[in-house]
Protein backbone atom coordinates (compact mmCIF):
# COMPACT_ATOMS: atom_id res chain seq x y z
CA UNK A 1 0.00 0.00 0.00
CA UNK A 2 1.24 3.52 -0.61
CA UNK A 3 2.70 5.32 2.35
CA UNK A 4 0.00 7.06 4.27
CA UNK A 5 -0.62 8.42 7.70
CA UNK A 6 -3.44 6.05 8.31
CA UNK A 7 -3.25 3.32 10.83
CA UNK A 8 -3.99 -0.04 9.31
CA UNK A 9 -5.35 -3.07 11.03
CA UNK A 10 -3.45 -6.30 10.36
CA UNK A 11 -4.98 -8.57 7.75
CA UNK A 12 -6.15 -12.01 8.78
CA UNK A 13 -5.68 -15.08 6.63
CA UNK A 14 -9.44 -15.48 6.70
CA UNK A 15 -9.91 -12.16 4.93
CA UNK A 16 -7.50 -13.12 2.16
CA UNK A 17 -9.26 -16.46 1.77
CA UNK A 18 -12.65 -14.78 1.65
CA UNK A 19 -11.47 -12.27 -0.95
CA UNK A 20 -10.38 -15.12 -3.20
CA UNK A 21 -13.70 -16.90 -2.78
CA UNK A 22 -15.39 -13.73 -4.03
CA UNK A 23 -12.89 -13.38 -6.88
CA UNK A 24 -13.43 -17.00 -7.99
CA UNK A 25 -17.17 -16.40 -7.80
CA UNK A 26 -16.89 -13.35 -10.07
CA UNK A 27 -14.65 -15.25 -12.46
CA UNK A 28 -17.20 -18.04 -12.66
CA UNK A 29 -20.09 -15.70 -13.47
CA UNK A 30 -21.74 -16.64 -16.74
CA UNK A 31 -20.78 -14.06 -19.36
CA UNK A 32 -22.30 -13.40 -22.71
CA UNK A 33 -20.15 -14.86 -25.43
CA UNK A 34 -19.70 -11.48 -27.07
CA UNK A 35 -18.40 -9.91 -23.86
CA UNK A 36 -16.32 -12.76 -22.45
CA UNK A 37 -13.11 -11.08 -23.57
CA UNK A 38 -13.92 -8.03 -21.48
CA UNK A 39 -14.22 -10.03 -18.29
CA UNK A 40 -11.26 -9.05 -16.10
CA UNK A 41 -9.44 -11.87 -14.37
CA UNK A 42 -10.15 -10.94 -10.76
CA UNK A 43 -8.18 -13.84 -9.33
CA UNK A 44 -5.02 -12.65 -11.12
CA UNK A 45 -5.71 -9.09 -9.98
CA UNK A 46 -6.02 -10.19 -6.36
CA UNK A 47 -2.91 -12.32 -6.65
CA UNK A 48 -0.95 -9.20 -7.62
CA UNK A 49 -2.65 -7.21 -4.87
CA UNK A 50 -1.95 -9.65 -2.04
CA UNK A 51 1.57 -10.42 -3.22
CA UNK A 52 2.37 -6.72 -3.11
CA UNK A 53 0.66 -6.06 0.20
CA UNK A 54 1.05 -9.27 2.19
CA UNK A 55 4.14 -10.99 0.79
CA UNK A 56 4.64 -13.05 3.94
CA UNK A 57 1.15 -14.45 3.94
CA UNK A 58 0.52 -14.83 0.25
CA UNK A 59 2.97 -15.92 -2.38
CA UNK A 60 3.93 -18.26 -5.13
CA UNK A 61 2.59 -21.50 -3.65
CA UNK A 62 -0.87 -20.04 -3.04
CA UNK A 63 -0.90 -18.59 -6.55
CA UNK A 64 -0.13 -22.03 -7.94
CA UNK A 65 -3.04 -23.59 -6.04
CA UNK A 66 -5.41 -20.87 -7.23
CA UNK A 67 -4.18 -21.40 -10.78
CA UNK A 68 -5.02 -25.10 -10.61
CA UNK A 69 -8.47 -24.21 -9.27
CA UNK A 70 -9.05 -21.82 -12.16
CA UNK A 71 -7.90 -24.46 -14.64
CA UNK A 72 -10.38 -26.92 -13.24
CA UNK A 73 -13.17 -24.35 -13.19
CA UNK A 74 -12.49 -23.24 -16.75
CA UNK A 75 -12.05 -26.71 -18.13
CA UNK A 76 -9.12 -25.88 -20.36
CA UNK A 77 -5.55 -27.13 -20.25
CA UNK A 78 -4.52 -28.12 -16.73
CA UNK A 79 -1.54 -26.04 -15.61
CA UNK A 80 -2.16 -23.07 -17.89
CA UNK A 81 -3.41 -20.67 -15.22
CA UNK A 82 -1.10 -22.28 -12.68
CA UNK A 83 2.00 -21.40 -14.69
CA UNK A 84 0.80 -17.88 -15.50
CA UNK A 85 -0.14 -17.10 -11.89
CA UNK A 86 3.10 -18.55 -10.54
CA UNK A 87 5.16 -16.35 -12.85
CA UNK A 88 3.30 -13.12 -12.13
CA UNK A 89 3.37 -13.78 -8.38
CA UNK A 90 7.15 -14.22 -8.59
CA UNK A 91 7.64 -11.05 -10.61
CA UNK A 92 5.48 -9.05 -8.21
CA UNK A 93 7.33 -10.55 -5.25
CA UNK A 94 10.80 -9.84 -6.64
CA UNK A 95 10.10 -6.09 -6.72
CA UNK A 96 7.62 -6.06 -3.86
CA UNK A 97 9.44 -3.58 -1.58
CA UNK A 98 9.62 -1.07 -4.38
CA UNK A 99 6.18 -1.55 -5.85
CA UNK A 100 4.32 -1.62 -2.56
CA UNK A 101 4.95 2.06 -1.90
CA UNK A 102 3.95 3.29 -5.34
CA UNK A 103 0.76 5.30 -5.65
CA UNK A 104 -2.22 3.35 -6.89
CA UNK A 105 -2.12 4.60 -10.47
CA UNK A 106 1.47 3.44 -10.87
CA UNK A 107 0.59 0.11 -9.32
CA UNK A 108 -2.22 -0.08 -11.87
CA UNK A 109 0.37 0.14 -14.65
CA UNK A 110 2.37 -2.67 -13.03
CA UNK A 111 -0.79 -4.75 -12.70
CA UNK A 112 -1.55 -4.10 -16.36
CA UNK A 113 1.86 -5.37 -17.38
CA UNK A 114 1.64 -8.44 -15.13
CA UNK A 115 -1.88 -9.40 -16.21
CA UNK A 116 -0.92 -8.88 -19.84
CA UNK A 117 2.01 -11.20 -19.27
CA UNK A 118 -0.19 -13.83 -17.64
CA UNK A 119 -2.55 -13.80 -20.63
CA UNK A 120 0.38 -13.89 -23.02
CA UNK A 121 1.70 -16.98 -21.21
CA UNK A 122 -1.69 -18.68 -21.49
CA UNK A 123 -1.95 -17.71 -25.14
CA UNK A 124 1.55 -19.10 -25.72
CA UNK A 125 0.65 -22.38 -24.05
CA UNK A 126 -2.53 -22.76 -26.08
CA UNK A 127 -0.83 -21.83 -29.34
CA UNK A 128 2.00 -24.26 -28.64
CA UNK A 129 -0.69 -26.93 -28.25
CA UNK A 130 -2.15 -26.17 -31.64
CA UNK A 131 -4.77 -23.49 -31.06
CA UNK A 132 -4.79 -20.61 -33.49
CA UNK A 133 -4.50 -16.96 -32.47
CA UNK A 134 -7.88 -15.71 -31.27
CA UNK A 135 -7.45 -11.99 -31.80
CA UNK A 136 -6.30 -9.04 -29.72
CA UNK A 137 -9.71 -8.80 -28.12
CA UNK A 138 -8.44 -11.50 -25.78
CA UNK A 139 -6.42 -8.86 -23.93
CA UNK A 140 -9.30 -6.40 -23.48
CA UNK A 141 -10.11 -7.72 -20.01
CA UNK A 142 -6.58 -6.88 -18.87
CA UNK A 143 -7.05 -3.22 -19.73
CA UNK A 144 -10.31 -3.15 -17.82
CA UNK A 145 -8.64 -4.86 -14.87
CA UNK A 146 -5.96 -2.15 -14.76
CA UNK A 147 -8.65 0.52 -14.59
CA UNK A 148 -10.25 -1.41 -11.75
CA UNK A 149 -7.01 -1.50 -9.75
CA UNK A 150 -7.34 1.86 -7.88
CA UNK A 151 -10.97 1.31 -6.80
CA UNK A 152 -10.19 -2.29 -5.88
CA UNK A 153 -7.18 -1.28 -3.80
CA UNK A 154 -9.23 1.37 -2.03
CA UNK A 155 -11.95 -1.15 -1.36
CA UNK A 156 -9.55 -3.71 0.06
CA UNK A 157 -7.77 -1.18 2.24
CA UNK A 158 -11.06 0.16 3.56
CA UNK A 159 -11.40 -2.98 5.62
CA UNK A 160 -8.01 -2.36 7.22
CA UNK A 161 -8.51 1.31 8.02
CA UNK A 162 -9.31 2.27 11.52
CA UNK A 163 -9.90 5.59 13.16
CA UNK A 164 -6.84 7.36 14.44
CA UNK A 165 -7.21 7.79 18.20
CA UNK A 166 -7.45 11.40 19.31
CA UNK A 167 -4.55 11.30 21.75
CA UNK A 168 -2.03 10.56 18.98
CA UNK B 1 23.75 -15.94 4.91
CA UNK B 2 20.58 -17.87 5.44
CA UNK B 3 22.06 -19.90 8.28
CA UNK B 4 23.10 -16.85 10.32
CA UNK B 5 19.71 -15.19 10.12
CA UNK B 6 17.51 -15.28 13.18
CA UNK B 7 14.54 -17.62 12.80
CA UNK B 8 12.17 -14.65 12.68
CA UNK B 9 13.44 -13.68 9.24
CA UNK B 10 13.39 -17.14 7.79
CA UNK B 11 10.84 -17.47 5.04
CA UNK B 12 11.56 -20.90 3.65
CA UNK B 13 13.15 -21.26 0.23
CA UNK B 14 13.94 -18.16 -1.81
CA UNK B 15 11.34 -16.83 -4.23
CA UNK B 16 13.44 -17.85 -7.22
CA UNK B 17 13.66 -21.44 -5.95
CA UNK B 18 9.94 -21.47 -5.34
CA UNK B 19 9.01 -20.08 -8.71
CA UNK B 20 11.25 -22.68 -10.35
CA UNK B 21 9.60 -25.48 -8.37
CA UNK B 22 6.06 -24.36 -9.11
CA UNK B 23 6.58 -23.47 -12.74
CA UNK B 24 8.18 -26.88 -13.28
CA UNK B 25 5.13 -28.40 -11.62
CA UNK B 26 2.84 -26.38 -13.89
CA UNK B 27 4.70 -27.43 -17.00
CA UNK B 28 4.52 -31.02 -15.79
CA UNK B 29 0.76 -30.61 -15.38
CA UNK B 30 0.44 -29.15 -18.88
CA UNK B 31 2.41 -32.01 -20.40
CA UNK B 32 0.55 -34.54 -18.30
CA UNK B 33 -2.74 -33.07 -19.44
CA UNK B 34 -1.72 -33.06 -23.07
CA UNK B 35 -0.57 -36.67 -23.09
CA UNK B 36 -2.60 -38.45 -20.41
CA UNK B 37 -5.76 -36.33 -20.12
CA UNK B 38 -4.90 -35.55 -16.52
CA UNK B 39 -7.46 -32.77 -16.30
CA UNK B 40 -10.43 -35.12 -16.49
CA UNK B 41 -9.25 -37.09 -13.49
CA UNK B 42 -8.33 -34.04 -11.42
CA UNK B 43 -11.60 -32.36 -12.29
CA UNK B 44 -13.58 -35.26 -10.91
CA UNK B 45 -12.00 -34.58 -7.52
CA UNK B 46 -11.95 -30.79 -7.47
CA UNK B 47 -15.15 -29.99 -9.32
CA UNK B 48 -17.19 -31.16 -6.33
CA UNK B 49 -15.49 -28.42 -4.30
CA UNK B 50 -16.15 -25.84 -7.01
CA UNK B 51 -19.74 -26.85 -7.66
CA UNK B 52 -21.27 -24.66 -4.91
CA UNK B 53 -19.35 -21.66 -6.28
CA UNK B 54 -20.50 -22.41 -9.80
CA UNK B 55 -24.06 -22.84 -8.64
CA UNK B 56 -23.89 -19.58 -6.68
CA UNK B 57 -22.45 -17.72 -9.67
CA UNK B 58 -25.29 -18.81 -11.93
CA UNK B 59 -28.05 -18.48 -9.32
CA UNK B 60 -28.85 -14.75 -9.84
CA UNK B 61 -29.34 -15.07 -13.61
CA UNK B 62 -31.43 -18.18 -13.17
CA UNK B 63 -33.57 -16.38 -10.60
CA UNK B 64 -34.12 -13.47 -13.00
CA UNK B 65 -35.06 -15.81 -15.82
CA UNK B 66 -37.48 -17.70 -13.61
CA UNK B 67 -39.02 -14.50 -12.29
CA UNK B 68 -39.58 -13.15 -15.78
CA UNK B 69 -41.12 -16.46 -16.80
CA UNK B 70 -43.45 -16.25 -13.80
CA UNK B 71 -44.51 -12.72 -14.64
CA UNK B 72 -45.31 -13.45 -18.27
CA UNK B 73 -48.64 -12.13 -19.47
CA UNK B 74 -51.54 -14.48 -19.78
CA UNK B 75 -52.27 -13.37 -23.32
CA UNK B 76 -48.74 -14.45 -24.20
CA UNK B 77 -49.36 -17.83 -22.69
CA UNK B 78 -52.68 -18.27 -24.47
CA UNK B 79 -51.13 -17.34 -27.82
CA UNK B 80 -48.24 -19.68 -27.19
CA UNK B 81 -50.61 -22.46 -26.14
CA UNK B 82 -52.59 -22.09 -29.35
CA UNK B 83 -49.41 -22.11 -31.39
CA UNK B 84 -48.16 -25.22 -29.62
CA UNK B 85 -51.49 -26.95 -30.19
CA UNK B 86 -51.23 -26.22 -33.89
CA UNK B 87 -47.65 -27.48 -33.92
CA UNK B 88 -48.78 -30.61 -32.10
CA UNK B 89 -51.46 -31.32 -34.70
CA UNK B 90 -48.95 -30.95 -37.48
CA UNK B 91 -46.48 -33.12 -35.60
CA UNK B 92 -49.13 -35.80 -35.05
CA UNK B 93 -49.95 -35.84 -38.72
CA UNK B 94 -46.28 -36.16 -39.51
CA UNK B 95 -45.88 -38.85 -36.89
CA UNK B 96 -48.57 -40.94 -38.52
CA UNK B 97 -46.74 -40.68 -41.80
CA UNK B 98 -43.50 -41.42 -40.02
CA UNK B 99 -44.93 -44.55 -38.44
CA UNK B 100 -46.00 -45.84 -41.79
CA UNK B 101 -42.56 -45.06 -43.17
CA UNK B 102 -40.88 -46.70 -40.19
CA UNK B 103 -42.89 -49.85 -40.65
CA UNK B 104 -42.03 -49.88 -44.31
CA UNK B 105 -38.41 -49.22 -43.54
CA UNK B 106 -38.31 -52.02 -40.97
CA UNK B 107 -39.76 -54.37 -43.51
CA UNK B 108 -37.22 -53.36 -46.11
CA UNK B 109 -34.39 -53.73 -43.62
CA UNK B 110 -35.68 -57.16 -42.62
CA UNK B 111 -35.74 -58.08 -46.26
CA UNK B 112 -32.16 -56.95 -46.65
CA UNK B 113 -31.19 -58.74 -43.41
CA UNK B 114 -29.80 -55.52 -42.05
CA UNK B 115 -29.87 -54.94 -38.33
CA UNK B 116 -32.50 -52.42 -37.44
CA UNK B 117 -31.62 -49.46 -35.37
CA UNK B 118 -33.93 -48.54 -32.51
CA UNK B 119 -34.50 -44.90 -31.75
CA UNK B 120 -32.23 -43.95 -28.90
CA UNK B 121 -33.34 -42.84 -25.48
CA UNK B 122 -32.73 -39.24 -24.57
CA UNK B 123 -32.54 -36.94 -21.57
CA UNK B 124 -33.54 -33.29 -21.26
CA UNK B 125 -30.86 -31.08 -19.74
CA UNK B 126 -30.52 -27.43 -18.85
CA UNK B 127 -27.59 -25.24 -19.90
CA UNK B 128 -25.82 -23.87 -16.83
CA UNK B 129 -23.40 -21.47 -18.50
CA UNK B 130 -21.05 -20.95 -21.40
CA UNK B 131 -17.59 -22.37 -21.12
CA UNK B 132 -15.26 -19.54 -20.10
CA UNK B 133 -12.37 -20.69 -22.22
CA UNK B 134 -12.21 -18.28 -25.19
CA UNK B 135 -10.22 -20.81 -27.23
CA UNK B 136 -13.06 -23.28 -27.54
CA UNK B 137 -16.83 -23.31 -27.90
CA UNK B 138 -18.28 -25.21 -24.98
CA UNK B 139 -21.38 -25.27 -22.83
CA UNK B 140 -21.79 -26.61 -19.32
CA UNK B 141 -25.04 -28.49 -18.70
CA UNK B 142 -26.63 -29.61 -15.46
CA UNK B 143 -26.63 -33.38 -15.93
CA UNK B 144 -23.57 -35.42 -15.03
CA UNK B 145 -22.34 -38.85 -14.17
CA UNK B 146 -25.01 -39.25 -11.51
CA UNK B 147 -27.71 -38.97 -14.16
CA UNK B 148 -25.98 -41.49 -16.36
CA UNK B 149 -24.48 -39.07 -18.85
CA UNK B 150 -21.34 -40.32 -20.54
CA UNK B 151 -18.80 -38.77 -22.85
CA UNK B 152 -19.70 -39.17 -26.51
CA UNK B 153 -23.41 -38.46 -26.18
CA UNK B 154 -24.96 -36.11 -28.73
CA UNK B 155 -26.66 -32.85 -27.75
CA UNK B 156 -29.61 -31.68 -29.85
CA UNK B 157 -32.11 -28.89 -29.83
CA UNK B 158 -35.41 -28.77 -31.69
CA UNK B 159 -33.83 -27.90 -35.01
CA UNK B 160 -30.57 -29.82 -35.16
CA UNK B 161 -27.31 -31.05 -33.72
CA UNK B 162 -25.77 -28.75 -31.11
CA UNK B 163 -22.69 -30.68 -30.11
CA UNK B 164 -21.25 -33.59 -28.24
CA UNK B 165 -20.60 -34.34 -24.58
CA UNK B 166 -16.85 -34.48 -24.16
CA UNK B 167 -16.26 -34.48 -20.43
CA UNK B 168 -18.43 -35.63 -17.57
CA UNK B 169 -18.26 -34.62 -13.93
CA UNK B 170 -20.46 -35.97 -11.16
CA UNK B 171 -23.08 -33.23 -11.43
CA UNK B 172 -22.29 -31.34 -14.63
CA UNK B 173 -20.94 -32.13 -18.04
CA UNK B 174 -19.31 -30.27 -20.87
CA UNK B 175 -20.79 -30.09 -24.35
CA UNK B 176 -18.50 -29.13 -27.21
CA UNK B 177 -20.46 -27.18 -29.80
CA UNK B 178 -20.23 -28.07 -33.48
CA UNK B 179 -18.69 -24.64 -34.03
CA UNK B 180 -15.64 -25.52 -31.89
CA UNK B 181 -12.38 -25.51 -33.82
CA UNK B 182 -11.64 -29.10 -32.90
CA UNK B 183 -15.05 -30.45 -33.76
CA UNK B 184 -16.09 -32.18 -36.94
CA UNK B 185 -19.27 -33.98 -37.93
CA UNK B 186 -19.60 -36.55 -40.72
CA UNK B 187 -22.49 -35.40 -42.86
CA UNK B 188 -24.16 -35.98 -46.17
CA UNK B 189 -25.81 -33.47 -48.43
CA UNK B 190 -29.55 -34.06 -48.31
CA UNK B 191 -30.10 -33.26 -51.97
CA UNK B 192 -27.62 -35.64 -53.56
CA UNK B 193 -26.40 -37.84 -50.68
CA UNK B 194 -22.81 -36.67 -51.11
CA UNK B 195 -20.75 -37.73 -48.09
CA UNK B 196 -18.42 -35.23 -46.49
CA UNK B 197 -17.30 -33.80 -43.17
CA UNK B 198 -18.19 -30.40 -41.72
CA UNK B 199 -15.60 -28.63 -39.52
CA UNK B 200 -16.09 -26.05 -36.80
CA UNK B 201 -14.00 -22.90 -37.10
CA UNK B 202 -14.64 -21.05 -33.84
CA UNK B 203 -17.62 -19.92 -31.87
CA UNK B 204 -18.82 -16.96 -33.90
CA UNK B 205 -17.63 -18.25 -37.26
CA UNK B 206 -19.49 -20.26 -39.87
CA UNK B 207 -18.90 -24.00 -40.21
CA UNK B 208 -16.80 -25.16 -43.13
CA UNK B 209 -16.75 -28.08 -45.51
CA UNK B 210 -13.13 -28.59 -46.48
CA UNK B 211 -11.19 -30.47 -49.11
CA UNK B 212 -13.92 -30.55 -51.72
CA UNK B 213 -13.02 -30.05 -55.37
CA UNK B 214 -14.07 -26.71 -56.91
CA UNK B 215 -16.65 -28.39 -59.11
CA UNK B 216 -18.34 -30.25 -56.26
CA UNK B 217 -22.13 -30.38 -56.41
CA UNK B 218 -22.97 -28.31 -53.33
CA UNK B 219 -25.10 -25.19 -53.60
CA UNK B 220 -26.05 -22.50 -51.13
CA UNK B 221 -29.23 -23.61 -49.38
CA UNK B 222 -28.33 -27.30 -49.29
CA UNK B 223 -29.05 -29.04 -45.99
CA UNK B 224 -26.36 -31.20 -44.40
CA UNK B 225 -27.55 -34.21 -42.38
CA UNK B 226 -25.49 -36.49 -40.21
CA UNK B 227 -24.45 -39.52 -42.19
CA UNK B 228 -24.16 -41.93 -39.25
CA UNK B 229 -20.92 -43.28 -40.64
CA UNK B 230 -18.78 -42.72 -37.55
CA UNK B 231 -21.23 -44.59 -35.35
CA UNK B 232 -21.38 -41.67 -32.92
CA UNK B 233 -23.93 -39.46 -34.62
CA UNK B 234 -27.10 -41.30 -35.58
CA UNK B 235 -27.96 -40.84 -39.24
CA UNK B 236 -30.36 -38.20 -40.49
CA UNK B 237 -30.06 -35.40 -37.92
CA UNK B 238 -29.98 -31.94 -39.49
CA UNK B 239 -26.65 -30.19 -38.90
CA UNK B 240 -26.21 -27.13 -41.09
CA UNK B 241 -27.37 -25.23 -44.14
CA UNK B 242 -24.82 -24.21 -46.77
CA UNK B 243 -24.68 -20.42 -46.80
CA UNK B 244 -21.92 -19.60 -49.24
CA UNK B 245 -19.87 -21.47 -51.84
CA UNK B 246 -16.75 -19.84 -53.27
CA UNK B 247 -15.11 -21.46 -56.24
CA UNK B 248 -12.02 -19.33 -56.74
CA UNK B 249 -10.00 -20.31 -59.79
CA UNK B 250 -6.70 -20.21 -57.92
CA UNK B 251 -7.65 -22.60 -55.13
CA UNK B 252 -7.45 -26.36 -55.21
CA UNK B 253 -10.57 -26.63 -53.09
CA UNK B 254 -13.91 -24.90 -52.97
CA UNK B 255 -14.61 -22.75 -49.92
CA UNK B 256 -17.93 -23.85 -48.52
CA UNK B 257 -19.41 -22.10 -45.51
CA UNK B 258 -22.42 -23.33 -43.58
CA UNK B 259 -24.65 -22.03 -40.84
CA UNK B 260 -25.64 -24.41 -38.04
CA UNK B 261 -29.35 -25.24 -38.13
CA UNK B 262 -29.54 -25.59 -34.36
CA UNK B 263 -29.66 -22.29 -32.55
CA UNK B 264 -26.53 -23.07 -30.63
CA UNK B 265 -26.35 -19.75 -28.81
CA UNK B 266 -29.96 -19.32 -27.87
CA UNK B 267 -31.68 -22.01 -25.88
CA UNK B 268 -31.63 -23.03 -22.27
CA UNK B 269 -32.54 -26.67 -22.77
CA UNK B 270 -30.87 -29.40 -24.76
CA UNK B 271 -31.61 -33.03 -25.44
CA UNK B 272 -28.83 -35.56 -24.80
CA UNK B 273 -29.11 -38.71 -26.89
CA UNK B 274 -27.94 -41.85 -25.18
CA UNK B 275 -24.67 -43.43 -26.21
CA UNK B 276 -24.69 -45.51 -29.37
CA UNK B 277 -24.22 -49.25 -29.50
CA UNK B 278 -20.63 -50.02 -30.46
CA UNK B 279 -20.04 -50.70 -34.12
CA UNK B 280 -18.48 -53.96 -35.20
CA UNK B 281 -14.69 -53.78 -34.89
CA UNK B 282 -12.78 -52.22 -37.73
CA UNK B 283 -11.08 -54.97 -39.73
CA UNK B 284 -7.43 -54.38 -38.98
CA UNK B 285 -5.96 -57.81 -39.59
CA UNK B 286 -7.06 -58.48 -43.15
CA UNK B 287 -6.99 -55.33 -45.25
CA UNK B 288 -8.59 -55.56 -48.64
CA UNK B 289 -6.09 -56.12 -51.45
CA UNK B 290 -5.24 -52.84 -53.14
CA UNK B 291 -6.58 -52.47 -56.63
CA UNK B 292 -3.87 -52.23 -59.21
CA UNK B 293 -3.07 -49.02 -60.99
CA UNK B 294 -3.40 -46.84 -57.88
Amino acid sequence: MPISRQMLRPVGGGFIFFSFIIALLINLLPWQISSINFAPDFVALLIVYWTLNQPRRFGIASSFVLGVLMDVADGNVLGQHALAYTVIAYLALSRQRQLAVFPFWQQALVALALLFLSQAIMLGIRMSMGASFIGWGYFAGTLLAAFLWPPLSNLMIMYQRKDVPDEL
Amino acid sequence: MQATQPTFFKQGPKPLTRVLIFSTLSVALIIGDAYFQLLGRVREQISIVLYPLQWLATAPTNAVIEASAFLQKQSHLIAENRQLNDAKLIAQAQEMRLKALEAENAQLRALKLANERNPRQSQLTQILYNGRDPFGAKLIVDLGQRSGVSAGQIALDASGVVGQVIRVQPMTSEVRLISDREHMVPVLVERNQLRTVVYGTGRQNPLEVRNMAPNVDIKPGDILLTSGIDGIYPAGLPVARVSKVERAAGNAFARIQCKPLAQIDQHRFLLLLNAPEPLPAYPLTTPAPKPKGH
